[in-house]
C-alpha cells in the first residue's frame, strides 16, 4: 500500500479544541487526530501538560521536549500555550470554539463552569458544539471530588479483585490503562456527539466520560462479572494459578507461556504433546472427566515436562497447529521484534527533534481504501509550536499575538 | 428481491416491529448492523451501537456453537455449570436450565438490545439470506479468525459488490494479514503476546502467577464501535463504502504506550512491575479489615504525604529521613508500605478510603460485585438498570460507559436476544420473506430456538 497524505480521511474537516491534560483526555484526543481531525492542544505557557514533565525521558534527561509519555500521547496535535487564567486567555478559547466542532476537557469537575468555560457557556457561542468531559467519577454524585491516580480508579473500577492470585494481593494492569480506555471512551462520545450534529441535525451534544463508570463498565468484561454475581451469588476472587484442567501459565526453556485448557481444549492438548492415549481413558475421553478441578495437577505433570523441552515461540507455533489457546508471555522488546508486528508494520517510525526517528505504537485501526494507507502521523508539538499559526487564523495580527505574549497570556 | 436494496438503511426511522423497540430520537436509530461476533471485544463494539439505536442483528446458526460467547458448552452439566462462576461464565441460580445457551451471565450482559437471528450459512438458501441482510444494512461488524469468515464467504470483495455502501469492521486478534493470521487466541493470550502480564504480574514471585484478566477487549470494543461512526463520515464524504480493520492486538498494544517508549528511547524492558509505581511511593494495596478487602493509596506530591502522616497520627514520619521526600520513599517503599499497611490493617477499607478522602490523599477500595452493585455513587449516577430476561429473571445492568445530555436514559431497552428469538421479524419484515419462504427455511433447519442434539 501507497501512502497519500492527501486522501480523504473521515475526521479531516473537524477542528477539536483540546483542553485535556495528564494521559485520559490526551489519549482520546490523539485518536481523533488520527482520524485526521485537527487536533488543537491547548497548554499551560512554560511548562505545558504535566507530562511534558513526566518520565520515561529521552536518554533518561528530563525536559518539556523529551518525555516519551508526552510524545506517544500528543501526535498529530497542534501545540498553543494560553493562559486560562486571564480573561484574555478564555476570550480566546471562545473565539476558537467558533470554529470548531468538538471541545474536550478533562479539569476537574466544575472548573470549566467556573472559568465561564462551561458546555452552557460555550453553546451560546456554538449551538452546534459537542463538549466532552473526561473525569474521574463524572461530573457529579458523591464522589464527583474523589482524588485518585489509575491504581485507585482500577481498584475502585472493580477489575482488581478478580486479578491476581487467590493467595497475594490484587494486581492492578500495567502503566495506565484504566485512563486510556476512557480516553477511548471519549473519542467515541465525541463522534456519537458529532454523528447527531451532521446525520440527524441535533443540537450540539454535551458528553460526560467517568474513568470509573467506563472502567466498572466493561475492563476485563466487568458487566459480565456484575451479571455473574447476580445470577450466582459468587464474588469474583482471583483464581489460582490454573483455572481449569490444564490451563495456566506454564515453564518453557525460555520463559512462560499463558495456555488455556478446560474440557473443550484438553484434547487438542494432549494431541499437541503427542500422548493421544489418555484420549481412550474415561477421564479424559470424556467432557465431565476433563472438567474435574481435582485433576488440575494430574495434567500439569504431562504438559510441564514437554513446554520446559520447548521455547515459547515453538510452544506458540505448536498451539497454532494444533487450535490450541495459548501464547508466550512476552517482553516488550519482544512485541516490538515480533513477526506479526514486523510484518504489518504496526510500529510507526516519528522523527523528532530531540530523538530523532523512534518507534511508536502504530494505528489502532486502518481503512481499506485502494491504493491508500493512513497517512503518516505529524509527530508530537514542541510546546507552543503552533501559538502564532493558530492565533493568526482566528485573525490575530503578529502584533497582537506579541502583544498576548509579553503579557504572559500565551 | 422484496427488500429494499438502495444499499443504505438512511437513518429512517426505525423498522416499526422491531422488537427491541428503539426510540426513533436515538442518535444511530435507522441504521442497521449485521453482527458477527463473538465472545466479548466483539460484542462490546456492537454493544455501543445497539445502546445508541442502532438495529443491531447478530446472526448464529442452530448448528454452530461459538464457545464461551454463549456459555463453555451448550449443554454443560449441572456440575460444570456450578463450577464456571468466574469471569461472568455463571448462569442464574447456578442452573443449566432448559436451554443454558439464554443463561450465560456475559451473553445476556452485552446483548441487549440487539436482534437474534439463526441461518445455516453452509447452504445456498442461507447465503441468499446473507446477501438480502447485506443488501439492507448500513454496517457489518465480526471478530473471528479471519479464515473461518473467508470460509462462509463473508468477504469485503464479496459484500461490496452487493452493498457499495457498506461499512464492513472486521477484528481479528492479529489482523488481516501477516503470519499470525491463522493463529487462534483470546484476549488474553493476545494480551500475553503484547507484554501485558509479563509487565503486571508480582515482583516477588514467578511468573507463573501472572493474572490473565483481559482489558483488551474492552479497548478494541470501543474501538470499533468508533470505526463504525468514522466509516459513515467517510461514507457521507466520499459516496463510499469502507473496509475498516481494527485487529484486537493493534488497539490493545498503544494502551502499553509508555513502555514502548521507554523502549524506544532508552532500551529500557520493564518486567514484573506489580503494584509499584514507575517512580512514585507510596503506591500499592494494603489488606484491611474483612475477608479479602483491600484499599488502595497513593501519594504524587509532598502535601499529599504530609496529609497520610496526619491522618495516621504518624506526623514524625514526614521528616524521618528513610521517608522525607519521594525518592527516599521509593528506595524504602518495603518499610513504608509495612507501616501503612499497619495502620489499615484493622479498619474498613470503606472507612479508610473517607477518611483519607477527606484529607486529600489519593486512594481507592478494592471494590467487588456486591460492593458495586450497592454502590452509592452509581446509584446516584444511575448506573444501572432493572432489565427482565425471561429465561434469566431480573437484575442491574449498567447503562451506558458515557452519557449525553441529549440522550438521558439510554441504556437496555430489550433483554438479550435468546438464540433465534427474533427469526421471524429479521425473515419477514427485514429481509422481506413471505409466510411460505419462511415456513421453507423452518423446514431445511435455519429456524430455531434450540441449539441441534448432535451439539454438547
Amino acid at each position: 500500500m501507497t501512502l497519500e497524505p492527501t486522501s480523504i480521511m473521515p475526521l479531516d474537516d473537524v477542528r477539536v479544541i483540546d483542553l485535556t491534560h495528564r494521559t485520559a483526555g490526551p489519549f482520546g484526543t490523539r485518536i481523533l487526530g488520527d482520524y485526521g481531525a485537527d487536533v488543537i492542544k491547548i497548554e499551560r505557557p512554560e511548562t505545558g501538560d504535566p507530562t511534558r514533565s513526566m518520565p520515561p525521558f529521552y536518554k533518561d534527561e528530563p525536559g518539556l521536549e523529551r518525555s516519551g509519555l508526552f510524545m506517544f500521547l500528543n501526535t498529530n496535535k497542534r501545540s498553543m500555550t494560553l493562559d486560562l487564567k486571564s480573561e484574555r486567555g478564555r476570550e480566546i478559547v471562545k473565539e476558537l470554539v467558533k470554529g470548531a466542532q468538538i471541545v474536550v476537557e478533562s479539569f476537574s469537575p466544575g472548573t470549566m463552569d467556573a472559568i465561564g468555560l462551561g458546555y452552557e457557556d460555550l453553546k451560546k457561542i456554538n449551538p452546534k458544539l459537542v463538549m466532552t468531559s473526561v473525569s474521574n467519577y463524572g461530573q457529579d454524585g458523591p464522589y464527583r471530588d474523589y482524588i485518585g491516580i489509575e491504581l485507585n480508579l482500577y481498584a475502585m473500577g472493580g477489575s482488581m479483585t478478580s486479578s491476581g492470585d487467590v493467595d497475594n494481593e490484587p494486581l492492578k494492569t500495567a502503566g495506565r490503562m484504566v485512563s486510556y480506555h476512557a480516553g477511548y471512551a471519549a473519542a467515541l462520545a465525541s463522534a456519537l456527539g458529532l454523528f447527531q450534529v451532521e446525520f440527524r441535525d441535533a443540537d450540539g451534544d454535551y458528553m460526560d466520560v467517568s474513568i470509573f463508570e467506563t472502567a466498572m463498565h466493561s475492563i476485563d468484561m466487568r458487566l459480565g462479572r456484575l451479571m455473574g454475581y447476580q445470577y450466582t451469588g459468587h464474588i469474583g476472587t482471583r483464581p489460582g494459578r490454573a483455572v481449569a484442567v490444564g490451563g495456566g501459565v506454564h515453564p518453557c526453556s525460555d520463559g512462560f507461556f499463558l495456555m488455556t485448557g478446560g474440557p473443550r481444549f484438553i484434547p487438542n492438548i494432549i494431541r499437541m504433546i503427542g500422548m493421544e492415549e489418555l484420549l481412550e481413558q474415561p477421564e479424559w475421553g470424556t467432557a465431565e472427566g476433563r472438567a474435574n478441578p481435582d485433576r488440575i495437577d494430574e495434567f500439569l505433570a504431562h504438559i510441564i515436562p514437554w513446554t520446559l523441552e520447548r521455547t515459547k515461540e515453538e510452544v506458540r507455533a505448536a498451539c497454532e497447529e494444533f487450535a490450541v489457546l495459548g501464547g508466550p508471555l512476552n517482553t516488550i522488546e519482544d512485541l516490538v521484534n515480533n513477526p506479526q508486528f514486523v510484518a504489518r508494520n504496526y510500529f510507526q517510525e516519528i522523527d523528532h527533534p530531540t530523538t530523532g526517528p523512534i518507534k511508536y505504537p502504530g494505528y489502532h485501526n486502518r481503512m481499506h481504501r485502494e491504493g491508500v494507507d493512513f497517512p503518516k502521523r505529524r509527530r508530537p508539538p514542541l510546546l507552543g509550536e503552533h501559538t502564532d499559526e493558530v492565533l493568526s487564523e482566528i485573525g490575530l495580527s503578529a502584533d497582537a499575538i506579541a502583544a498576548l505574549r509579553k503579557d504572559g497570556v500565551v | 428481491m422484496a427488500a429494499d436494496n438502495s444499499g443504505v438503511n438512511s437513518l429512517g426511522s426505525p423498522n416499526p416491529g422491531n422488537p427491541t423497540q428503539p426510540d426513533p430520537s436515538l442518535p444511530l436509530a435507522g441504521l442497521r448492523i449485521i453482527d458477527f461476533t463473538v465472545v466479548f471485544a466483539g460484542p462490546y463494539g456492537t454493544m455501543q451501537l445497539a445502546d445508541w439505536g442502532a438495529e443491531v442483528i447478530r446472526v448464529e446458526s442452530t448448528t454452530h456453537f461459538a464457545s464461551t460467547t454463549r456459555g463453555m458448552l451448550a449443554r454443560p452439566a449441572l456440575a460444570t455449570v456450578q463450577a464456571q462462576t468466574g469471569m461472568g461464565m455463571g448462569m442464574p441460580d447456578s442452573e443449566p436450565g432448559e436451554r443454558p445457551w439464554n443463561r450465560s451471565a456475559v451473553f445476556n450482559a452485552h446483548g441487549r438490545n440487539k436482534l437474534g437471528m439463526t441461518v445455516n450459512l453452509r447452504t445456498e438458501e442461507g447465503q441468499e439470506a446473507l446477501e438480502r441482510l447485506v443488501a439492507v444494512s448500513d454496517g457489518l461488524v465480526e471478530n473471528n479468525l479471519p479464515q473461518s469468515m473467508e470460509r462462509q464467504g463473508i468477504t469485503w470483495e464479496r459484500l461490496s459488490k452487493i452493498n457499495p455502501k457498506l461499512i464492513m469492521i472486521r477484528m481479528p486478534a492479529f489482523g488481516l494479514d501477516g503470519p499470525y493470521k491463522g493463529y487462534r487466541t483470546w484476549g488474553n493470550h493476545m494480551e500475553a503476546i503484547s507484554g501485558h502480564p509479563l509487565i503486571r504480574t508480582y515482583s516477588d514471585l514467578s511468573p507463573e502467577y501472572a493474572p490473565a484478566g483481559v482489558p483488551s477487549d474492552a479497548a478494541s470494543g470501543i474501538g470499533s464501535a468508533l470505526a463504525f461512526l468514522m466509516g459513515k463520515r467517510y461514507l457521507k464524504r466520499t459516496g463510499k463504502g469502507l473496509l475498516i480493520e481494527a485487529p484486537t492486538a493493534e488497539n490493545f498494544v498503544p494502551l502499553l504506550g509508555e513502555f514502548i517508549m521507554d523502549y524506544s528511547m532508552n532500551g529500557r524492558v520493564w518486567t514484573q512491575m506489580g503494584n509499584n509505581h514507575f517512580y512514585l511511593a507510596p503506591h500499592n494495596v494494603y489488606r484491611t479489615q474483612g475477608e479479602d478487602q483491600w484499599v488502595t493509596i497513593a501519594c504524587w506530591n509532598e502535601e499529599q504525604w504530609q496529609a497520610l502522616c496526619e491522618r495516621m497520627r504518624r506526623p514524625e514520619l514526614a521528616d524521618d529521613p528513610r521517608f522525607c521526600d519521594n525518592e527516599s520513599r521509593f528506595k524504602n517503599k518495603a518499610e513504608l508500605d509495612a507501616i501503612i499497611g499497619e495502620w489499615v490493617a484493622d479498619k474498613h477499607a470503606s472507612w479508610v478510603l473517607d477518611q483519607l478522602q477527606i484529607v486529600g490523599v489519593p486512594s481507592g477500595a478494592v471494590i467487588n460485585e456486591r460492593d458495586a452493585i450497592e454502590d452509592r455513587h452509581l446509584e446516584h449516577r444511575g448506573f444501572f438498570k432493572r432489565m427482565t430476561h425471561p429465561e434469566a429473571g431480573t437484575h442491574k445492568t449498567p447503562m451506558t460507559p458515557f452519557k449525553s445530555m441529549n440522550n438521558p436514559g439510554v441504556g437496555p431497552r430489550r433483554h438479550s436476544p435468546r438464540l433465534g428469538e427474533d427469526n421471524e421479524y429479521v425473515y419477514k419484515q427485514v429481509l422481506g420473506y413471505s409466510d411460505e419462504e419462511y415456513a421453507e427455511f423452518d423446514k431445511k433447519g435455519h429456524i430455531g430456538m434450540d441449539f441441534d442434539p448432535s451439539i454438547p
